[in-house]
C-alpha cells in the first residue's frame, strides 16, 4: 500500500477547497479562474469535455471566456493564434488528430512568439483509429517549438495550467506552452483534488495580463507587421533567440514550480524521482503510469530491490542535465514508451534519453527501450514488473539482451482468425429491377418509377445487423432506407461519426458491401481520388466491373463542418459520386456538441442553457444551398418519415452520379439520446419538422428547384413548437417568446424563399 | 470515520459495477465515490471503460476506496472486485460480469427473480449474492435504476454512512427539482431496506478460481495487415438482446398488412420476411417476424405501425429465445 510521503509540509498560504473530480474538469477549472479572454476549440475526444465544462460554467455566468467553436482543429488553432497575436490570454484542447490536424500552425505561433496555453488530451494517433490513449500526438509536438509540460494526475492538470500560463507568459520566454495529460486515465479519472477556494489567488499568481507590453495588432497607435517572410540567415536567428527561449523556459518552469509550491503547497519538480537515492534499476514513463509503476517500486524495494522511478513533469526543454544526475549511478534504464518512432529502434524520448547520458563521459546506464500500452493498452503492475525485470537482468549482465521491443504484443492463434460469415453478394443480387430512371426527353428532368416499399424488402440490406448504434438511432435507419434506393453495386466511405463508429468496430464489420473510413475532413476528397482511380483503371481496361458502381460518401452534419473544404472541393470538381448527409444536429459521437447545423437555441454539450446563455446563438447551417451553389446536377434533402420521396432521391442521385458528377443529399435524422426523447420517437419528431418547414423536402435538379412534399398543399402544417415540444434540448424554448419567434421567422423565411425558387426555374 | 472492511494489497476497497450505456451505472459510481471521498473522508477514484460506447452497449464503472493517507496511483480497471453490482440482468448472457471477484466478495443483482436462479445464469460456485429489484422499485416510484442500486450498494457498504448519500441527492436535486427530492430518498432507501442476501458457502478444498484477463483474439500474426476486415457483415455474430432495457415489440402476424412501415424505420434490419403470394396468387413480400437477435427494443416500429399487430410488452427472461424468428442471411 502506498502511503504518501508526506510532502504537503510547507505552509498552505492560500485556502483551498478538496473536490471530486477528473482531469478535464480541472483543466477547465483553472481556465476559468484565470478567466482566459479567448478559447478557439473543436470537438474530440478525450479532450472535449474541457470546453463542455467552460460552457456549462459560461451559461451559469461563472466566466467571461468566448469560446469560439471552430470548423474544425485548423481552424481552432488560427482563432487562437488570432486571438494571442490581438493581445488576448488565450486556451485551446485538443487530442491525437485534433492536434495533427492543428500541427502547422504551431510553429507559426511559436516562431513568432506568441504565449497560450494548450491542454493536450493525449490519444492515439489514427490509423487505425483509436480513441483510447497513448502518446502518439504528443511526440508530434515536440519539435514545434513549445513548451511541453506533463501533468500525471487530474491535480497537476490544475496546477499546471496555472504554471503553464506564468511560464508562457515570463519575459524571457513568450512562447506557447502544452500542458499533455493522459487521455481517459487522467483525463475522465475523478480523484480527490483541492483548488483554490478564491479565483483571485490564481489570477494574483499568474499576473496581470503581460501581452500588451508585446507586439500586438490591438494598438492603432502602434501599427505592426507580424509574419514577414525570411531568408536563411534572419530565420536561423530566429530559430536560435526561439531555441534560448525555449532552455530558459526551463530554468523558469523551475522558479515557477518553486512559487506555486509556496502558495499550494504542492511542487511539481522538473523530474519526479521516485525513490532513485539508491536506485541501482529504474524505469522512466511519461504521466499516469509513472504514477501506476511506483505501487511496483514500492513492492520491490520490499524485497530489497533497489528500484527506482523517473518520471518527468517537463519535456520540453528535455530536462537532460537532471537526468545525467538522477541515472548517475543507475546500472540499467527502462525507457517505457507510449509512442514508436518507428524504425529508429526506440521511441524519441529513449533518443533523447541516450544523446543526454551520453555528454557525460562517466556514465555507464545501460538504456532499454520499449513501446507499450498504445491506444489506451492498460498498463498493470505486472506490466511494470515486467520492465523492471528487463532493467534487472541487464543490470545483472552489464548489458541489454534485447534494446529494443515491443512490451505486449502476441501472435494469437490461427483457430481464431476472422472467416467470412457469409458468401458475400454482388451485382444482380443488389438489383430488383423494380427501380426504373428515364430522362424525360423534353426536360431532361429525370422520372423515376419505384414500386411499393414492400417489394423492395427482398433486396439484400447493404448493412448486416448487429452494429452498436443507439436504440432508436434514426441515422441507421435512414441510411438504410436510402441505399434500398440504389440498385447494384456500392462503395461507401463513412467519414468519422457515429455511423462509422458503430459499423466497423474492429473486428467486426456490419457492412455487406465495400466499405472503407476516413478522417471526416477529407473523406470527400478520398473518394474524389478513389472514383476516378476506379474509372482510369477502367478505361485502361485493368479492371473489368460493369459501370452502375455507385461510390457514396457518408457524413455527419459535424463531418460536413470540418469536411466542408474537401467536400466543396469534390462538388466543384463534380465527380462522379453521392455525398449523403445524415443531420442529427450535432456532433453527437462526441457526446452532442453544437455543430453549425444545430437550430438556434437548440441545448447541446457546448450550447448550455442557463442564466447567461440560451443554447446555440445563430442559426443552422443551411448545407444544401451550399452545394447547391457548387452548380452539381443533384441536390436534395429526404427524411424518413417520407419513405418514397426519399427512394426516389435515392434513384436520382445514383443516375446522376453514375451519369453526370456529384450528387448532394442531406438527410434529417433524430438522435434519441441527444435531442434527449425517448427511443421510439425518431420518426415523429422527423416528420414534425419536415410538416413545420423546418425541414422542407425538396430537390434542385440540374439547377432547378422543386417542392417535392409540401405540408401546406396538403394542409399538414404545424406550427415549429410542434416539433419543439417533443424534445429535452429545446423544451427552454417553449418558455422563451423572443427566442422562438427568432426561431419562427428563420424558418419561414427560409421556406418563403424555397417557395419562390420552386415557382421560378431561374431562382 | 469508519474503517473499510477488506483491502487489497494496496490498500483498496474495489467496487465493479456492470451496466449497459443509458441505466446511469457511471453516474451512480460518481456519487458513491464522490460520497465516500467528499462526505465521509475516504481516499477515493472513481472512472468507466471508455470506448465508442454508445446507449444500449455494455460499460462498466469503477470504483476504488482507500484510507485516506493512502495515495491512488493505479489507473487500472478493476479485476478482482470485492463488490460487483450488476445493473441490468440480460449482460451475463454476454459478459461475464462476475470475472475476478474475490472469493468473500458480494455479487448485486438487479432482478425481480430468485437466489438460485440468478446463480445458476451467473455460474457462481460460492460467494454472497444480493438481490433487489431496483427496476421495480424505480417503476414504482418513477425515478431511476440508479438510485435504488445505490441504496443497496450503500447497505453492502456499510462502512459508509446512507445518510451522506441522502444529503447528495438532497442537495442534487432540490434546487432544480424540489419535486424530485423525496421520490429520489425513497427509492434510495428502499434499495436499502429491500437488498436479500444470500452466501454460498466456499466448499472444503476450493481454490480461487485464478483470475485470467481477457485479451483480443486476434494476434500479430492472424490480423490483416492494415486492419483490414475479409469477412463482410460479420456483425451479424453479435447478440444484441442485452441492449434491450426491458421493453421489446411483439408481431400478431394476423393483423399484418405486410406494409413495410416498420421495416423502414428500423435501425436494426430486424425484420424478417419471406417471398410468399398474395391473395391473387401473385408473389409477394411477407413479413413473418422479429429477429431479437438484433433487436434493442426501440419500438419505433410500433410507431409507425398503422394496424394493431405491432404491440410492445414487458420482456420476460426466455420469451425473446422463444419466439425469435432468425434473419437467414444468404
Amino acid at each position: 500500500m502506498a502511503v504518501s510521503e508526506d510532502a504537503q509540509t510547507e505552509i498552505i498560504v492560500a485556502e483551498q477547497v478538496t473536490h471530486f473530480e477528473s482531469g478535464n474538469e480541472m483543466a477547465a477549472t483553472a481556465a476559468a479562474q484565470i478567466n482566459y479572454h479567448i478559447m478557439g476549440y473543436f470537438p474530440i475526444t478525450p479532450s472535449t469535455e474541457v470546453a463542455q465544462y467552460l460552457d456549462q460554467m459560461k451559461a451559469n455566468g461563472l466566466h467571461d471566456i468566448q469560446l469560439i467553436a471552430a470548423d474544425g482543429e485548423h481552424g481552432s488553432a488560427g482563432i487562437c493564434y488570432g486571438a494571442a497575436m490581438a493581445g488576448a490570454r488565450v486556451i485551446n484542447a485538443t487530442s491525437s488528430q485534433g492536434f495533427l490536424y492543428m500541427l502547422e500552425q504551431l510553429p507559426t505561433q511559436s516562431g513568432t512568439r506568441f504565449p497560450m496555453v494548450l491542454n493536450l488530451v493525449t490519444r492515439a494517433v489514427s490509423g487505425p483509429l483509436d480513441i483510447r490513449g497513448d502518446h502518439s500526438d504528443l511526440y508530434y509536438g515536440l519539435n514545434t517549438g513549445w513548451v511541453i509540460l506533463t501533468a500525471s494526475t487530474p491535480q497537476a492538470v490544475y496546477d499546471m495550467n496555472i504554471m503553464a500560463l506564468k511560464i508562457a507568459e515570463h519575459s524571457e520566454v513568450r512562447l506557447p506552452v502544452i500542458v499533455a495529460y493522459d487521455g481517459f486515465f487522467t483525463s475522465h479519472q475523478k480523484r480527490k483534488v483541492q483548488y483554490f477556494k478564491e479565483n483571485e489567488v490564481v489570477q494574483n499568481f499568474v499576473g496581470p495580463n503581460p501581452n500588451p507590453n508585446y507586439p500586438n495588432v490591438s494598438d492603432p497607435a502602434h501599427p505592426v507587421t507580424i509574419g514577414a517572410h525570411m531568408g536563411g540567415d534572419d530565420l536561423l536567428n530566429n530559430h536560435y533567440q526561439l531555441s534560448v527561449a525555449l532552455e530558459k523556459a526551463g530554468e523558469v518552469y523551475a522558479e515557477v514550480a518553486r512559487e506555486y509550491a509556496a502558495l499550494s503547497g504542492r511542487e511539481h519538480k522538473v523530474l519526479d524521482l521516485y525513490r532513485m537515492d539508491d536506485a541501482e534499476v529504474a524505469v522512466f514513463l511519461l504521466n499516469s503510469a509513472g504514477e501506476s509503476a511506483k505501487d511496483t517500486v514500492d513492492a520491490l524495494r520490499a524485497k530489497g530491490i533497489r528500484a527506482g522511478l523517473v518520471r518527468p513533469n517537463l519535456i520540453r526543454p528535455f530536462p537532460a542535465e537532471q537526468l545525467r544526475q538522477a541515472l548517475k549511478n543507475v546500472k540499467a534504464l527502462l525507457v517505457g514508451e507510449r509512442a514508436d518512432s518507428y524504425g529508429a529502434q526506440g521511441g524519441n524520448l529513449t533518443h533523447e534519453i541516450r544523446s543526454a547520458l551520453q555528454v557525460d563521459p562517466d556514465n555507464k546506464t545501460i538504456i532499454l527501450s520499449r513501446i507499450f500500452g498504445l491506444g489506451g493498452k492498460d498498463f498493470y503492475a505486472d506490466d511494470a514488473e515486467a520492465f523492471f525485470q528487463l532493467a534487472m537482468d541487464a543490470a545483472a549482465k552489464g548489458y541489454a539482451e534485447k534494446p529494443f521491443d515491443y512490451h505486449g504484443y502476441y501472435p494469437g492463434d490461427a483457430k481464431d482468425a476472422l472467416v467470412p460469415v457469409m458468401e458475400p453478394l454482388h451485382g444482380d443480387a443488389y438489383k430488383s429491377g423494380l427501380i426504373e430512371v428515364t430522362p424525360s426527353e423534353d426536360t431532361g428532368l429525370l422520372k423515376v418509377k419505384l414500386p411499393p416499399l414492400r417489394q423492395l424488402t427482398a433486396k439484400p440490406h447493404r448493412l448486416a445487423p448487429g452494429h452498436g448504434a443507439c436504440p432508436g438511432c434514426g441515422a441507421l435507419s435512414a441510411l438504410e432506407l436510402f441505399f434500398k434506393g440504389i440498385e447494384g453495386d456500392m462503395v461507401v466511405l463513412f467519414q468519422t461519426g457515429c455511423a462509422y463508429v458503430v459499423t466497423a468496430s474492429y473486428p467486426y464489420s456490419s457492412h455487406n458491401q465495400t466499405f472503407v473510413h476516413n478522417l471526416f475532413q477529407n473523406g470527400a476528397a478520398t473518394l474524389a481520388g478513389m472514383v476516378d482511380a476506379f474509372y482510369e483503371l477502367k478505361r485502361r481496361g485493368e479492371v473489368q466491373i460493369s459501370d452502375d458502381i455507385t461510390f457514396v460518401m457518408v457524413s455527419g452534419d459535424g463531418g460536413m463542418d470540418i469536411g466542408m473544404g474537401a467536400t466543396v472541393g469534390a462538388a466543384l470538381r463534380n465527380h462522379k459520386m453521392i455525398i449523403l448527409e445524415y443531420d442529427n444536429e450535432g456532433y453527437m459521437n462526441t457526446g452532442s456538441q453544437l455543430s453549425y447545423s444545430t437550430p438556434m437555441g437548440h441545448m447541446t454539450s457546448t450550447s448550455g442553457v442557463g442564466k447567461a446563455q440560451k443554447g446555440k446563438k445563430g442559426h443552422h447551417k443551411d448545407t444544401a444551398q451550399i452545394l447547391a451553389a457548387c452548380n452539381i446536377p443533384y441536390v436534395f434533402t429526404g427524411a424518413e418519415s417520407n419513405p418514397q420521396d426519399l427512394l426516389q432521391k435515392a434513384a436520382k442521385a445514383q443516375w446522376y452520379a453514375n451519369n453526370v458528377g456529384t450528387a448532394y443529399g442531406k438527410l434529417l435524422c433524430a438522435c434519441p439520446l441527444n435531442w434527449k426523447t425517448s427511443d421510439h420517437s425518431g420518426y415523429d419528431l422527423v416528420k414534425a419538422a419536415v410538416d413545420s418547414c423546418f425541414f422542407p423536402l425538396y430537390e434542385i435538379e440540374q439547377g432547378i428547384t422543386s417542392i417535392t412534399y409540401n405540408p401546406e398543399l396538403k394542409g399538414k402544417r404545424i406550427p415549429a413548437v410542434e416539433w419543439l415540444k417533443g424534445m429535452g434540448k429545446t423544451k427552454h424554448l417553449l418558455k422563451d417568446e423572443e427566442l422562438l419567434q427568432n426561431f419562427e421567422a428563420e424558418i419561414e423565411r427560409r421556406w418563403s424563399r424555397l417557395k419562390l425558387k420552386n415557382e421560378s426555374s431561374l431562382l | 470515520m469508519s474503517t473499510l472492511p477488506k483491502k487489497n494489497a494496496l490498500g483498496f476497497y474495489e467496487i465493479r459495477l456492470e451496466s449497459i450505456g443509458g441505466l446511469g451505472a457511471n453516474l451512480a459510481g460518481k456519487m458513491l465515490a464522490e460520497t465516500g471521498a467528499i462526505e465521509l473522508g475516504f481516499n477515493a477514484s472513481n472512472f468507466s471503460s471508455y470506448g465508442s460506447e454508445k446507449k444500449g452497449t455494455p460499460i462498466k464503472t469503477f470504483v476504488r476506496f482507500c484510507d485516506p493517507e493512502v495515495e491512488i496511483r493505479d489507473h487500472s480497471p478493476i479485476e478482482e472486485p470485492h463488490l460487483v453490482a450488476v445493473f441490468h440482468e440480460a449482460l451475463y448472457k454476454t459478459v461475464n460480469v462476475v470475472s475476478g471477484l474475490q472469493p468473500d466478495g458480494v455479487v448485486l443483482v438487479n432482478t425481480s427473480r430468485g437466489f438460485d436462479e440468478v446463480r445458476a445464469d451467473l455460474k457462481l460456485e460460492y460467494g454472497t449474492v444480493a438481490l433487489v429489484d431496483a427496476m421495480g422499485i424505480a417503476v414504482e416510484e418513477q425515478t431511476k435504476v440508479n438510485t435504488s442500486m445505490l441504496g443497496a450498494m450503500f447497505r453492502i457498504c456499510d462502512f459508509l454512512d446512507p445518510e451522506a448519500m441522502r444529503k447528495v441527492i438532497r442537495r442534487t436535486f432540490e434546487k432544480k427539482y424540489p419535486h424530485l427530492v423525496e421520490p429520489n430518498i425513497r427509492t434510495f432507501d428502499r434499495g436499502y431496506n429491500e437488498v436479500k442476501f444470500k452466501t454460498y458457502e466456499v466448499p472444503a478444498g476450493t481454490q480461487a478460481v485464478p483470475f485470467k484477463r481477457a485479451q483480443s483474439l486476434l494476434g500479430y500474426e492472424t490480423q490483416v495487415p492494415g486492419g483490414v476486415i475479409l469477412a463482410q457483415g460479420n456483425s451479424i455474430q453479435k447478440d444484441l438482446s442485452g441492449s434491450r432495457s426491458g421493453v421489446l415489440p411483439v408481431l400478431d402476424v394476423d393483423s399484418c398488412i405486410s406494409c413495410a412501415a416498420c421495416d423502414n424505420v428500423c435501425p436494426d434490419n430486424c425484420f424478417v420476411w419471406e417471398e410468399g403470394e398474395d391473395k391473387r396468387g401473385r408473389p409477394q413480400q411477407i413479413l413473418l417476424g422479429i429477429d431479437y437477435h438484433y433487436c434493442k427494443g426501440c419500438l419505433k416500429c410500433i410507431e409507425v405501425c398503422p394496424t394493431e399487430a405491432l404491440t410492445s410488452i414487458r420482456e420476460e427472461v426466455g420469451f425473446a429465445e422463444e419466439h425469435r424468428v432468425p434473419q437467414v442471411f444468404k
